[in-house]
């Protein structure tokens, strides 16, 4: 049993860090979200560093890096606050086109690693929430091909994106586990609806009505619960990076505001309010770490740890995120402050690929008579 | 990182595991799974049987004729002991004064306490708290005056300690007195160990609010000490005795004895019918994710222990989170057993009690483990006083 970092993984902190210093301050995260929330020139600043073909096997042009170096490289993009898509196109799709055929993974690995081409998981329908297995939309055979009836909503970079990952179902009804396949759509194909997001990022609408798509696997469900654990562990990682700043940034504002003659440092009711702060911080950073060792684990284990995990994570997002904003007072409810964004995207981030309650209902589920790390 | 413990970590695991099956009296086991009373005579036969072994003084190195583990190895014996429901060891003797002993004691004193300390024949008692001296332990006022006898140099002492926690069944009490009161209150403090046998000792009883004896009042009336009983130099006592506080760090989070008892907050709460309520049993899953959360935390603390590479300051916060969930856990016990909590028979906490229930008897110590636990965020530093410690760590002023 080791926590501690290697060398290599230390560099690899440190080369995103430098770049987040250098490449990434506040004003152009802010012009950016400002002007609709694009971030395909930042992306493409991470591909540089080989960041997007972090977890893509080496095979294929990657760097074929684990879950413990997407979790660094999180944890700083967080730290960052940098809101390019990485968990989805760069951790989640290899994830999902891990199940595809060869020759799949050779025409699109490639070009994901080097950054060219932005591929992104369509996830999420109208009524679905979190349930994976809720997939309306349907897929039909056609020749060599299938075509795709259906529509996703909030697809993270959708009109930056070259092209997209997208469950669809063959057989059954809405919420049948069986008969979901996986397909990948490309964007010229599909009809794109894009918007900005409260966290300062990019999403949008893809209408699928007769679209050509390819087949990634007809295994879809463990395909997509595959990948949703691989980004849920991320998204716990950048989370652990925000708040670590957020908190880094409170504690500076503690010891410098004064009111009645004293810092907020000074007085003992926002002392306890940041030692829970504090709490919650550490609490969150041990089950990133939980969720990132867990994922090499086989299925119901995996599943059940990064569930645990992201419940932690949901708590430590929000009471972090929203303490952090009263401890600050009224300068923390502004736009122009950097706090107010970290706590947007803490309060996003509790809302994507499940949110605290639907992993709750994920470990009561999966509860068994034992529990704790090694259970 | 490697979340795995190595082959030979998991082996010493296998080993202590078959020790403790083979060694751990059932009947203990039985009164500590169903939380029944336990008398001096069980806590000291567990003591004895791991003090045979070597074993009492597990976190002691090897210098001191212990076994001389790593901090992964001395979490490992203390998981085990814990889940296969040992009595908790009395930390007194050999976790609290004996660490004090060996960095601070004489050679002298060293040959004379540690033995009775590892063996488990002698029982220590502690005496910090006092009546006007809680969370403030540094104000503490138990005087103790040097005076030169025909017999050698003595302290004469007087005053009060209190919340001496099995203080009744004490033989000896190591005790922080006032011995100067120039200065900061700290720099007027000693470490005294005293023969509770000493003519002018006086142990009261304090019932808790669950009905029972756990803890004493102390009074000292012209107690007379031998000066070779004081340890190290004389106004240094509250330097020793934070050594000996940063000496429990990870197990005063208890994450061994919270696995234990989830377990069998999920067996009543399935026996009562609760655990298919989706309402109750999220509560168990939220407390769950607490426990593996503080797991976690402990992990890494060891981890940090044994590797050097990197400090981690969260001792208070595994005082605070440790102590919340014992009283979660116990709540929910409570709860899980509803209108069944509110009888209260005393003679019940016996093991081998026969009543007249409709009702499972095992019912009857849940409310009362509630109670008890209320003291878990109170002593060792309140939650609050935790909450300053962290604070200034976090915020640095």
């Amino acid at each position: 049993m080791d926590f501690d970092f290697t060398d290599d993984q230390e560099s690899l902190r440190d080369a995103v860090r430098r770049w987040v210093d250098k490449g990434f301050p506040f004003d152009r995260r802010h012009a950016l979200a400002k002007a609709g929330g694009r971030t395909r020139a930042v992306y493409g600043e991470l591909a540089e560093l080989g960041l997007a073909g972090l977890a893509v096997p080496e095979a294929h042009g990657g760097l074929g890096q684990g879950p413990v170096e997407a979790m660094v490289v999180c944890e700083e993009l967080g730290r960052g606050l940098v809101n390019a898509p990485y968990a989805h196109a760069a951790l989640m799709s290899p994830a999902l086109l891990s199940a595809a055929p060869e020759a799949l993974q050779a025409e699109w690995l490639p070009g994901i690693a080097s950054g060219e081409t932005l591929v992104v998981p369509a996830l999420q329908e109208r009524a679905a929430r979190y349930q994976l297995s809720h997939v309306a939309t349907s897929a039909r055979a056609q020749g060599e091909g299938w075509l795709l009836d259906g529509a996703k909503c909030a697809v993270p970079g959708a009109d930056e994106a070259d092209a997209f990952l997208v469950p669809a179902r063959v057989s059954g009804g809405p919420r049948d586990a069986e008969g979901l396949s996986l397909f990948l759509v490309r964007a010229g194909d599909a009809r794109i609806a894009a918007y900005a997001t409260q966290d300062g990022g990019r999403a949008g609408d893809l209408w699928l009505a007769g679209t050509r798509a390819q087949r990634v696997t007809d295994d879809g469900l463990a395909a997509l619960e595959l990948a949703v654990d691989v980004g849920l562990a991320a998204h716990c990682a950048e989370a652990v990076g925000l708040m670590d700043q957020l908190v880094a940034i409170t504690v500076d504002y503690m010891n410098t505001r004064k009111q009645f003659g004293s810092t907020l440092a000074g007085f003992q009711a926002l002392r306890h309010r940041i030692a829970d702060v504090k709490m919650q911080l550490e609490l969150g950073r041990s089950m990133s770490y939980f969720a990132s060792l867990k994922l090499a684990e086989p299925a119901p284990q995996r599943r059940r740890a990064v569930a645990q995990a992201r419940v932690q994570l949901g708590q430590s997002m929000r009471t972090v995120g929203q303490q952090c904003i009263q401890l600050h007072g009224g300068i923390g409810c502004t736009d122009e402050y950097i706090a107010s964004h970290y706590f947007k995207r803490l309060t996003m981030l509790e809302m994507t690929l499940g949110d605290t309650l639907h992993h709750l209902g994920e470990v009561s589920a999966r509860m068994q008579d034992t529990a704790g790390v090694f259970a | 990182m490697d979340l795995n413990f190595t082959p030979e970590e998991l082996a010493f695991r296998t080993e202590i595991r078959q020790w403790v099956a083979e060694n751990l009296p059932a009947d203990l086991a039985h009164k500590v799974r169903h939380a029944l009373r336990l008398s001096r005579d069980d806590m000291q036969r567990w003591a004895r049987i791991l003090g045979k072994k070597g074993w009492l003084g597990w976190g002691w190195p090897k210098e001191f004729g212990g076994p001389g583990w790593n901090a992964i190895q001395k979490h490992l014996f203390e998981e085990e002991c814990a889940l296969a429901c040992a009595p908790r060891v009395v930390p007194f003797g050999p976790v609290m004064v004996a660490p004090v002993i060996m960095a601070f004691g004489n050679a002298e004193q060293q040959q004379r306490f540690l033995p009775g300390i590892a063996s488990g024949d002698v029982w220590w008692s502690q005496g910090y708290s006092e009546p006007g001296s809680g969370s403030d332990l540094a104000s503490l006022k138990c005087k103790a005056e040097r005076k030169t006898t025909g017999r050698g140099d003595i302290y004469v002492v007087n005053g009060q300690k209190t919340w001496t926690t099995l203080g009744q069944f004490g033989e000896w009490i190591f005790c922080l007195v006032r011995t100067s009161s120039e200065g900061k209150p700290q720099t007027g403090i000693s470490f005294l160990l005293i023969d509770m046998k000493t003519p002018g000792i006086t142990v009261r009883p304090i019932i808790l609010m669950d009905g029972e004896h756990e803890v004493n009042e102390v009074w000292f009336d012209n107690v007379e000490v031998p000066a070779e009983n004081l340890i190290g130099e004389e106004n240094k006592g509250w330097t020793y005795a934070k050594h000996l506080l940063a000496h429990e760090r990870t197990n005063i989070a208890d994450v061994n004895r919270a696995k234990r008892e989830l377990e069998r907050l999920k067996r009543i709460a399935k026996a009562e019918g609760v655990y298919d309520d989706l309402r109750f049993r999220d509560q168990i899953a939220l407390l769950e994710v607490d426990i593996v959360a503080l797991e976690m935390m402990v992990l890494r603390v060891l981890s940090a222990e044994k590797s050097g590479k990197q400090s981690l300051d969260v001792a208070g916060l595994l005082k605070i989170r440790g102590s919340e969930i014992q009283q979660r856990y116990s709540e929910l016990m409570m709860l899980a057993a509803g209108p069944l909590a509110r009888p209260y028979i005393f003679e019940a906490m016996e093991a081998g009690w026969q009543g007249d229930l409709a009702f499972p008897a095992p019912l009857l110590p849940l409310a009362g483990t509630f109670f008890n636990m209320r003291k878990t965020t109170i002593y060792g530093g309140s939650n609050e006083v935790q909450r300053n410690i962290v604070a200034q760590t976090v915020l640095g002023s």
